[in-house]
């Protein structure tokens, strides 16, 4: 904190409270609703295994700049890790659907309830932006196994490669079945996902199919082994669901529009929202930034996924993010004084703040990008 | 003589009507957007009182759309975000200035304050024609002069003499940091035109005026 005069020790003991340092024990007990609007540093070992691409782009930027990575605890995200907590996983995994206006911090919330589950454990399943697969796809290849359907090799090998970086300590898993991809080529019964991950990287032609039997592997042993080394819980983590549902904008040889599930990885991707597996949860955001034909001002649910999408997501709770609270706002200000981002020494006065409250009405995005250049 | 000064007083527009000058009479004043303008009169002394008074009774030009009335306004910015404007895309210009402050991050204000004054050059050269020849003569500029210079050589260096693919906010960020190091090309011009000024000090007496 580099003022001077009175305003000094007002600011050490915020500053005080602002940030915590969470080891990775203290984490799932420390996490409170009196923490609410506090920040707390994510472990970079963490971000770098975790969130490789998760994280919105100007939360990276952020990241690189500052140095570490502050998340600010919000309610939404509060509320998704008391019910992460008070789940029974021995039944059908929940499905929680994070809905808001644009830039109100619903990615941000997602990762952050990511970031407990990983803490804990879990398997991660996280596919950070489901519109990047429906859209500017620069390659689709008709698929391998199933005449109707069509393949993105370069997206299902980015995912695969990131799954293994999140997810190093389960690779050692067993599955249960053969899958066989070609003449000469198969996986046999028995042997650890690590393989079935490799041969999708390493062979792009396979490699969505590689997705789909990944997946299943994952929903069929999620819930089986009870207790001892097999047990792990699954987390499916989609951002941009209504994606999913939506239309595409890719078109086929023919020049017709092509429908989402006529992609593989899309289909594979709806058979995991469904809620016939146990032993996990699904969180999902909604994403209109991304997607593809719909207004700027839809962000309810029904709006953004659509009859088919509803239907099938349904039931479901919703958890809806919203702009900073007068609280949050403060925090959020006294960081970026505590960190000398807000450089313009009219953004420092009582004027320069409330100048900030109306020009970026307390939306999280807005007010990052205006003091991005002050 | 009532007739002349209702004449002027009246607002006419001048029947030739060059392209950049201003369509308003000089009996306009300017408009003053600041908050500080609103001072209680017991703390003014007598002559802002008159100029506070000759304020709200004559004609004051309208306020263009992109005068704040905040602190964080700044009316080299705004000249700067002007000179670079193509085709009148004032919200390009703008975000394209936005980001080298984004990109500079210890006090981007007072880099870009310091960087375009080490690019302002103190003298300048004028072609003064004597004896069916014309010759160099270094002259002295005024400071409207000697910011629009800067500002000027700024934005053409980096709009020609870049790579092809980067982006203009990356290069402004480049070029502003290395003027505030005093490196960098538009300071090796300004550096230029005084060497240019300094040989030609023979002619100094050429300036008549």
């Amino acid at each position: 904190s580099s003022t001077d005069g009175p305003k000094s020790a007002h600011f050490d003991i915020c500053s005080k409270n602002l940030k915590y340092k969470f080891s990775e024990n203290a984490f799932n007990t420390n996490i409170l609703k009196r923490h609410s609007g506090q920040y707390y540093t994510l472990p970079p070992t963490h971000i770098q295994k975790l969130f490789p691409y998760g994280l919105p782009p100007r939360f990276q930027l952020q990241i690189k700049t500052f140095n570490e990575g502050c998340v600010m605890v919000r309610p939404p995200a509060l509320e998704l890790i008391s019910y992460l907590k008070r789940a029974d996983y021995s039944k059908p995994p929940l499905r929680y659907v994070l809905y808001g206006d644009i830039g109100t911090g619903k990615t941000m919330s997602l990762c952050h309830a990511l970031h407990y589950c990983y803490s804990q454990g879990w398997l991660i399943v996280h596919v950070p932006d489901a519109h990047l697969w429906v859209k500017n796809c620069k390659e689709l290849l008709p698929s391998s196994s199933r005449p109707s359907r069509f393949d993105q090799p370069i997206q299902a090998s980015q995912w695969l490669k990131n799954f293994k970086i999140t997810n190093e300590r389960f690779l050692s898993k067993v599955q249960l079945e053969r899958y066989v991809w070609t003449k000469r080529e198969s996986t046999e019964k028995g042997q650890p996902l690590g393989e079935l991950i490799d041969q999708g990287v390493n062979r792009m032609k396979s490699s969505s199919d590689v997705v789909g039997a990944v997946l299943r592997e994952l929903r069929l042993q999620a819930g089986g082994a009870t207790e001892g080394e097999g047990a792990f819980k699954l987390a499916v983590a989609v951002d941009g669901v209504n994606a999913l549902w939506g239309k595409t904008s890719l078109k086929k040889e023919d020049r017709t529009m092509c429908e989402p599930e006529e992609l593989t990885l899309i289909h594979n991707l709806r058979k995991m929202m469904k809620n016939n597996w146990s032993g996990g949860a699904i969180l999902t955001a909604l994403s209109q930034t991304g997607s593809v034909f719909k207004p700027r001002s839809a962000y309810l649910p029904s709006e953004l996924l659509g009859e088919e999408g509803f239907d099938n997501m349904e039931p479901f709770v919703p958890v809806s993010v919203s702009n900073y609270n007068e609280k949050e706002f403060e925090s959020c200000y006294l960081y970026y004084l505590d960190r000398n981002w807000l450089q313009h020494p009219h953004s420092r006065s009582e004027e320069g703040k409330k100048e900030l409250i109306f020009l970026s009405n307390k939306n999280p995005s807005i007010l990052e990008r205006l003091c991005a250049f002050l | 003589m009532a007739a002349s000064v209702r004449h002027l007083l009246k607002p006419w527009t001048p029947s030739l009507c060059l392209v950049r000058w201003s369509r308003y009479n000089s009996y306009y004043l300017d408009p003053d957007p600041s908050k500080d303008a609103r001072v209680p009169d017991s703390e003014l002394s007598p002559e802002q009182k008159e100029l506070q008074e000759l304020k709200t009774v004559r004609r004051i030009k309208a306020a263009l759309s992109s005068d704040t009335s905040s602190p964080f306004s700044d009316p080299l910015m705004s000249k700067f975000i002007n000179m670079m404007m193509q085709d009148g895309s004032k919200i390009l210009a703008r975000g394209i200035m936005t980001q080298p402050r984004e990109e500079i991050e210890c006090s981007p204000h007072s880099v870009f304050q310091q960087a375009l004054e080490n690019c302002k050059p103190i003298i300048g050269l004028a072609s003064v024609q004597k004896g069916g020849k014309s010759y160099q003569v270094p002259v002295p500029l005024t400071d409207n002069r000697r910011g629009f210079l800067a500002m000027k050589w700024m934005i053409t260096e980096c709009r020609d003499n870049k790579h092809r693919r980067t982006h203009m906010y990356e290069k402004l960020s480049q070029e502003l940091l290395a003027a505030f190091a005093n490196e960098g090309n538009v300071v090796k011009r300004k550096h230029d035109l005084h060497r240019m000024a300094e040989a030609n000090r023979a002619y100094a007496h050429y300036r008549w005026w």
